[in-house]
């Protein structure tokens, strides 16, 4: 069994864990076309190499991002969502241009 | 019920385990509001003896509070508890309770084993909305059941449910590991009665029943017992 | 002293001659002593067959004494194909062959065995494949004739267990290699663990010759398991087998009933190696067997092999055979030495010495078999001329052949993770190359044979190991970084006779002309000549086949043997049972505060996502009854229902109004304080999937309730949301925390009024939708004016540990009102009657708002939310079919049942989601799928209930019950 190492509860065996995706960019709702929106909602790029992915540690319920390896399952790195998500994200509301600030 | 036991039915706040408790034999005394195992052997030095050698005592009625928030940390630190600098580390405070750092937004306070502390009544008390403070409790006391597993055989038990290495020479005293355990979650806290091993082992309180079976049923390879608060508390003084 | 082969001690290391055991086989007793196998208390006893073979039924004996060929499995009650040679013996056992009709020494279905020669392999596939489907008619004949042993599905359950373990090495393997190793690592500090299969430790020293004085091997155990038993942090399991070797140094051991899963930081793989067969004509016959396997038999359990012995060797270790069977008062007829000359070892001088016959050059070409096939009794010697062409021949008399012409590595283990076997063309043997990470090689599963070699690899495997742990392990041993790969291993041990039974894999029957065939009928590689052959697909897992097939196949394709790698290897090494798989049965369940309550008021429990909760309250028998009683008492007194199941989640601070907005489609921000709210929860594809209400105690803080099934879903839904929103906003799930009993009927004021203190329970003051903080019976609540069963009701929330209690004070207060409690049964009907869905019920993974008629709890105005943007493009487009309710009037009329279909003309318009007879209402009703157009109040659809069985359901408005609410806002 592999194991993974969770930023906040050290390396564990990877049934620990539940795996959350790709860390991916949400398109802004506000000025994404339909199809912009259904590729972001149902597609995954699913590529060969280093890829940022979510992870839960199920016991804390604490969310981490991993860097994987998707050729080798290699994981790479594991970091605190935190690092990646350092700002708080605001919506503009529906009339207003510009989206996500 | 013995004679001279209380019903843990007569009052108002009852432990998540206390039925199967009762038919193991347990003597129950009251305790805030509630009623906890005294006692399940006869005669007080088997007791003891078994908590050395490996026993389960139910301490879910004790005080333990939850505190969460992005300040949650810093406001317990304002109000005089010792909450260290470590995640995942338990930190004894001057009155004999625990201050569990969980995460950095996520303690847990809970009380001694002799119940001397008034820690976690101070701190509901001293908590509040109206604070504009991010600093919430979280009432883990009736959230959370509360083993105590002790004896020196309690890392060979735990081997059987648990993936997390918790022998004493890896698991050092105060050490926290928030794990899965026979397939629920829990937090395992080490906290030594004296000279035995012991742990803490927090879960889902509605996970009490089953986990109680299953810890019982790896117990029984090492001859582990019930043990009662009395027990505990022998074993805490010495 | 119990059989006639027995020899006196000191030979039988592993027997206790004090304690006789005796057991039965093939219904006959037979003694042995503890400490022997099921095969050498037979061998003991001068019996030699064990069962009999897969496909020709030929007798087999044992070919390894070490559990490593299908030649030696046996049936025991409830357990089949147990290998004998390594199955301790117990009083009472009872053991049978396999693979016969009749009796195992008279098989009435041996006659097969003549029809070998029309029975080339992919015969099945050619000869009962036509005409088309007739496999499916033959299929079951030959494989009750070919099979190994029988399932008992009677048979005891056993009682199974896991444990992890944890150290810093794991050496796997007890012989010279793994002990040194295991040494090594633990004078440097480290923790190790040291395992072995057999039930002590020493590997070959047991039973092999190291030396021609044979003094060597019973020494350096000595000084070796001395030294492991003296120091400290080594724990030595015997009886152990490491069964898989997993990701990140995860390796499963198994011993008796109880797996072990080791997480080692560095792993020393000492497993050894596996003699491999000569190849002959009938090289199976009983007593034709492995160097090593008659050397166990004198060495480990005292039994002399034969009384005359015949030994094709292509190494010394066959002279070691040889000396120790003299030793053991076996005549030694001959040694045929494949190789031109002896090598330089002292045993080839010793035997020649003792006066042994030795024919370089010269191999055993053919078994002669004794009556039936059950026996030797005699060899023929021919000269080598060329590549597996032997000529001429002498015949010696014999009754054991010993084979003892090289090895291949016990290196199963280290393919599992990542690792692979090549060949190395100079020893004719395969080596593991590409070990995992923290896993390293020592001894002969490295082609290392010669004991200093082995011992100096294997300390120096451990020293590495503890080197690579960081543990300061001194300057480490001098020794060459490659041990002395030496030259064990004849490079063509394969000499094919014209008549064939020149078995290449005993397991599965296979001669060498099948695997020939098998290239020319185009499947030219190891992998397809493997799948078209089954070679290596046996119990033994090619263990003795693999390296000869691919010889065969290499040569018949014109490849050499360098670029040769095996067939792909996979765990486990040995076979396991179900049962250790298993282990012990961890099926978490939940159980509320008042899950004994409601045991004792007869209630029957069903499983609801992790709970258990109630379905109804009485009897089996007694179902439709009691669930009526508790709909009737609801709607004319008062019930309560345990809601504890329901999530709850505390959201707290400055965003948590805006986290709300953002999380639910309805708006939160200018929710008042006190008051409840609906919430819909769409996830980003715009599909519904889960709802509640929440209730704002404070400007900043929510109590959010969850469907059972979808709390932990929907709070790691929120925390991962917010883990990119940086919002502040705490989350804390307390479903656990929080006992909750639903209070519903028209006498529900009436029952809590005299609990509660000091809040006013009138419509007035607490009004539908309301939310209040206080006591009932003295116990810390949350109250909820709300109703999901379509009357009076009230949710009340109160600490888990006192949940009970108030379950206690309610049953009392409700008592002169007839309270009842009621199940998950009568509360499906009773909200269906008043319209509302159940989200995972009533709706799928692709339901979003519109189609269940939800858009009234979206929100237009809010800049985002969770699923928002998907709705809209579900919006822009027509819709596909819709939820609706509907009735059915004629009382005659059968019921449908969830998942029934709805059509329009003839296609499929969608599905019943719900149903029920209504005694309020007078019929039954229900929630279905429809098509839009079908979505008219009063319109009839069509309801299949069965093969050509339709009936019509009229289309009616929402709620059915009390549609102005009166009854839930009174």
């Amino acid at each position: 069994m592999k194991i993974l190492r969770c930023p906040l509860n050290g390396p564990r065996n990877v049934s620990e864990f539940a795996y959350g995706g790709e860390v991916v960019a949400m398109p802004d709702p506000a000025a994404a076309s339909d199809a912009e929106w259904a590729d972001h909602v149902f597609l995954e790029d699913n590529r060969r190499g280093v890829v940022r992915e979510w992870w839960l540690h199920v016991a804390t319920d604490y969310w981490f991002i991993a860097e994987r390896d998707t050729a080798t399952d290699e994981i790479v790195r594991t970091c605190p969502a935190s690092e990646v998500f350092a700002e708080r994200v605001s919506f503009a509301a529906p009339d207003d241009e510009g989206g996500r600030a | 019920m013995d004679g001279d036991g209380i019903d843990p039915a007569a009052l108002p706040r009852r432990g998540p385990v206390y039925r199967e408790l009762a038919s193991a034999g347990a003597r129950f005394v009251e305790l805030r509001g509630g009623a906890v195992a005294e006692s399940f052997a006869a005669d007080a030095g088997t007791e003891t003896r078994a908590a050395r050698r490996l026993a389960l005592a139910d301490l879910s009625l004790l005080p333990c509070l939850g505190f969460r928030g992005r300040e949650a940390v810093d406001w317990l630190r304002r109000q005089g508890v010792d909450v260290g600098d470590r995640n995942n580390r338990a930190y004894r405070q001057p009155d004999g309770a625990l201050a569990a750092r969980m995460a950095p937004g996520e303690a847990l306070l809970f009380g001694d084993v002799a119940d001397e502390s008034d820690l976690c009544e101070r701190l509901a008390d001293a908590a509040s909305i109206d604070e504009e403070v991010e600093a919430f409790p979280v009432p883990w006391g009736d959230g959370y059941f509360r083993f105590l597993v002790s004896g020196k055989r309690a890392a060979d038990m735990f081997a059987k449910v648990c993936g997390v290495d918790l022998r004493t020479d890896r698991f050092p005293p105060l050490d926290i590991a928030r794990t899965s355990m026979a397939r629920t979650s829990v937090a395992v806290v080490r906290d030594d009665l004296g000279d035995t091993p012991a742990y803490h082992v927090l879960g889902d309180v509605a996970s009490a029943s089953y986990l109680l079976a299953c810890l019982r049923d790896a117990m029984e390879e090492f001859d582990g017992a019930l043990a009662g608060l009395g027990a505990v508390r022998r074993l805490a003084g010495a | 002293m119990t059989g006639v082969n027995r020899l006196p001690a000191p030979a039988g290391s592993l027997i206790d001659r004090s304690r006789t055991r005796t057991f039965r086989f093939e219904g006959r007793p037979v003694d042995g002593f503890a400490g022997d196998t099921i095969a050498s208390a037979l061998a003991a006893n001068d019996v030699w067959v064990l069962s009999r073979s897969f496909k020709y039924r030929r007798p087999r004996g044992a070919l390894t004494m070490a559990g490593q060929d299908a030649n030696a499995l046996v049936q025991l009650p409830g357990r089949p194909n147990v290998p004998a040679d390594v199955e301790p013996v117990a009083d009472g056992l009872d053991v049978r062959g396999q693979n016969y009709d009749g009796s195992l020494m008279r098989d009435r279905g041996a006659w097969i065995g003549r029809l070998r020669r029309f029975l080339p392999v992919g015969f099945y596939y050619k000869a009962f494949y036509k005409p088309r489907g007739a496999w499916r008619l033959w299929a079951p004949l030959i494989r009750r004739r070919a099979g190994l042993g029988r399932v008992d599905a009677a048979a005891p359950r056993g009682r199974f267990d896991k444990a992890y373990l944890f150290c810093d090495v794991l050496a796997v393997g007890g012989g010279p290699a793994g002990m040194s190793a295991a040494l090594a690592a633990a004078e440097a500090g480290a923790e190790v663990i040291l395992v072995d299969e057999n039930p002590v430790l020493g590997g070959a020293l047991n039973y092999a010759r190291f030396d021609a004085a044979g003094a060597a091997a019973a020494r350096e155990r000595r000084r070796l398991v001395d030294a492991v038993a003296a120091r400290d942090g080594i724990e030595a399991m015997t009886d152990t087998i490491a069964n898989g070797w997993f990701a990140d140094n995860f390796v499963a051991l198994i011993r008796g009933n109880r797996m072990f899963k080791v997480r080692a930081k560095e792993v020393v793989l000492a497993t050894g190696a596996m003699e491999q067969p000569l190849v002959f004509r009938n090289n199976d016959l009983p007593r034709v067997m492995m160097g090593s396997a008659a050397q166990r038999l004198i060495r480990l359990y005292g039994v002399r092999p034969g009384t005359r012995a015949v030994v094709a060797t292509a190494n010394d270790d066959g002279y070691g055979v040889a000396l120790d069977l003299a030793d053991a008062g076996v005549r030694v007829a001959a040694v045929a030495d494949l190789r031109p000359e002896p090598g330089g070892g002292g045993m080839a001088a010793a035997a020649e010495a003792r006066g042994i016959r030795i024919e370089t050059g010269h191999t055993v070409s053919s078994a002669i078999p004794g009556a039936g096939g059950r026996s030797v009794r005699g060899a023929v010697l021919s000269r080598i001329e060329g590549r597996g062409v032997c000529r001429g021949g002498e015949t010696v008399d014999c009754d054991l052949v010993c084979m003892s012409v090289g090895y291949a590595p016990a290196a199963q283990l280290a393919c599992h993770d990542g690792g692979r076997l090549a060949m190395d063309e100079g020893t004719a043997t395969f080596v593991p190359r590409d070990l995992p990470a923290h896993g390293r090689a020592a001894g002969s599963v490295n082609g290392t044979h010669a004991l200093d070699a082995v011992l100096a690899e294997g300390a120096r495997a451990g020293w590495r190991a503890a080197a690579a742990l960081g543990l300061d392990a001194g300057a480490g041993p001098a020794v060459p970084e490659a041990g002395g790969a030496d030259d064990r291993n004849h490079d063509w041990p394969l000499f094919p006779h014209d008549d064939g039974k020149d078995f290449v894999d005993f397991d599965e029957d296979l001669q060498v002309r099948d695997i020939l065939n098998a290239c020319a009928d185009g499947f030219d590689d190891i992998e397809l000549a493997k799948r078209y052959t089954t070679v290596g697909m046996g119990p033994s897992q090619g263990r003795h086949s693999a390296l000869n097939a691919l010889r065969l196949v290499h040569r018949a394709t014109g490849r050499p043997l360098a670029d040769a790698a095996p067939t792909t290897v996979r765990p486990p090494y040995a076979a396991e049972t179900f049962g250790v798989l298993a282990g012990r049965h961890f099926e978490p369940v939940r159980h509320t505060p008042m899950h004994h309550r409601h045991l004792e008021a007869g209630a029957r429990m069903m499983v609801a996502g992790d709970w258990l909760r109630p379905s109804f309250y009485g009897a089996p028998h007694d179902r439709e009854r009691r669930v009526l009683e508790e709909v009737r008492a609801v709607r004319g007194g008062v019930g309560m229902l345990d809601v504890s199941t329901l999530g709850g989640i505390e959201v707290r601070g400055p965003d948590a109004a805006e986290f709300l907005d953002r999380m639910y489609t309805f708006t939160y921000a200018r929710q008042p304080v006190g008051r409840g709210r609906y919430l819909m929860m769409c996830d980003e594809t715009g599909v519904i999937v889960d709802d509640g209400v929440t209730c704002r105690f404070h400007e900043r803080h929510f109590y959010v309730t969850t469907t059972s099934s979808g709390a932990s879903s929907v709070y790691r839904e929120m925390l991962w949301w917010n883990a990119q929103w940086r919002l502040a906003v705490d989350i804390s799930d307390v479903t656990g925390a929080y006992a909750a009993i639903s209070l519903a009927g028209p006498w529900a004021r009436k029952v809590l009024d005299p609990l509660t203190d000091g809040i006013e329970l009138s419509l007035a003051a607490f009004p539908y939708m309301a939310v209040r903080t206080g006591r009932v019976a003295g116990i810390p609540a949350r109250l909820l004016r709300i109703g999901f069963v379509g009357e009076l009701g009230f949710e009340l929330h109160v600490p888990a540990s006192q949940g009970e209690a108030l379950w206690d004070a309610l049953m009392s207060a409700g008592e002169p009102c007839g309270i009842r409690p009621f199940g998950l049964e009568a509360q499906r009907v009773l909200r269906l009657e008043k319209g509302h869905i159940i989200i995972g019920q009533d709706t799928d993974d692709l339901t979003y708002p519109a189609e269940a008629d939800m858009t009234w709890a979206i929100s237009r105005k809010k800049p985002f939310f969770v699923g928002g943007r998907a709705n809209r493009v579900h919006e822009s487009r027509p819709l596909r079919r819709k939820l609706v309710g509907f009735a059915i009037r004629d009382p005659e009329a059968p019921v449908p049942e969830e998942c029934h279909l709805t059509l329009r003309g003839n296609d499929i318009a969608g599905r019943v989601t719900s149903v029920a007879r209504s005694e309020a209402l007078g019929c039954v009703v229900g929630l279905a799928y429809v098509a839009p157009e079908q979505a008219v109040t009063g319109a009839t659809f069509p309801i299949k209930v069965g093969p050509r069985r339709f009936l019509e359901a009229e289309v009616a408005p929402l709620p059915f019950y009390d549609p102005d609410n009166r009854r839930q806002e009174m």
